[in-house]
């Protein structure tokens, strides 16, 4: 059961290094849940599931400890390479606070395909409560 | 001109459960747009959730749910004028999307999206999302890409 709206489980993994970067795994599955329309005569990953994934990976990043985390927006995305269903999508973000709102964490994580290819940029801006 | 659901089938690539528009309201071709989607709570993302979860609908599928009016826009203006690009209509980037709202089931998103310019096949759009009389999402700049079939390689 998940305690917040999302159009699929987009992490299959997360780990956590020392100096605090978050690699999150997601394996691309043509059975997961919205794929059979996007598209009927093949399947990509939406461009938005890559945020999908970084979101639900900084989320549970930032609310280990209780605090509660919601996104507050989209500071950038940028999609270079598709990922397509037998692809493994690796996410690696890593989190600074905003100079402007204390209150504000930004995301930056580069996604990357199985060939080491990057899929895309992605950068979040999430509003951190504790 | 007002596009029925079935009418954006010819238009748009995208089918059940990720078609996330339902129907055109206002359309000026290659200027403005303004698209519809009822929020169900019978939708996927709305599965496998505890009662007391938070059912606000999810930012991904908001963005998804404005890029495809944008992609009407600019597909079917395109058609219009007898240039319709080929390839697979892709989400390229995005800008500055700004969250002031939430929407949830028993919504409907209303998506104002207006085409900045095209470039080959590429077109620039900005776009806002409202919900009654509340604007819940802004984007500041997204780009909608055709990209040809045979660049969709799987990897390796």
């Amino acid at each position: 059961m998940r305690n917040y709206a999302a159009p699929l489980s987009a992490v299959d993994k997360l780990e956590t290094a020392d100096d605090g970067t978050v690699t999150a795994i997601k394996d691309i599955v043509a059975a997961d849940p919205y794929l059979a329309g996007h598209y009927p005569h093949f399947t990509i990953y939406p461009g938005v599931f890559s945020i999908e994934t970084v979101y639900q990976a900084a989320r549970e990043a930032l609310t280990r400890d209780g605090a509660t985390a919601e996104l507050a927006g989209i500071v950038s995305v940028h999609f270079k390479a598709p990922l397509l269903p037998g692809d493994r999508l690796t996410a690696e973000l890593t989190f600074r606070p905003s100079p402007e709102d204390p209150s504000i964490v930004r995301v930056k994580a580069k996604c990357t395909r199985a060939d080491g290819e990057t899929s895309g940029r992605i950068t979040l801006a999430m509003r951190v409560t504790s | 001109m007002i596009l029925e659901h079935a009418e954006l089938k010819r238009i748009l690539p995208h089918r059940h459960p990720i078609l996330q528009i339902d129907r055109v309201v206002e359309f000026e071709p290659h200027r403005r747009i303004v698209a519809t989607k009822a929020i169900s709570g019978c939708e996927p993302c709305y599965a496998d959730l505890a009662d007391d979860a938070d059912h606000r609908f999810p930012t991904s599928l908001l963005v998804e749910s404005m890029g495809q009016a944008g992609g009407v826009l600019w597909l079917h203006s395109a058609a219009l004028s007898g240039e319709p690009p080929a390839g697979t209509l892709i989400l390229g980037s995005a800008r500055d999307v700004t969250l002031t709202g939430a929407a949830y089931p028993g919504d409907v998103l209303r998506h104002v999206v207006e085409l900045d310019s095209v470039k080959g096949e590429n077109a620039f759009m900005t776009g806002e999302t409202w919900v009654g009389e509340r604007r819940i999402a802004t984007v500041g700049s997204m780009l909608a890409v055709m990209r040809a079939d045979d660049a969709l390689t799987p990897a390796g």
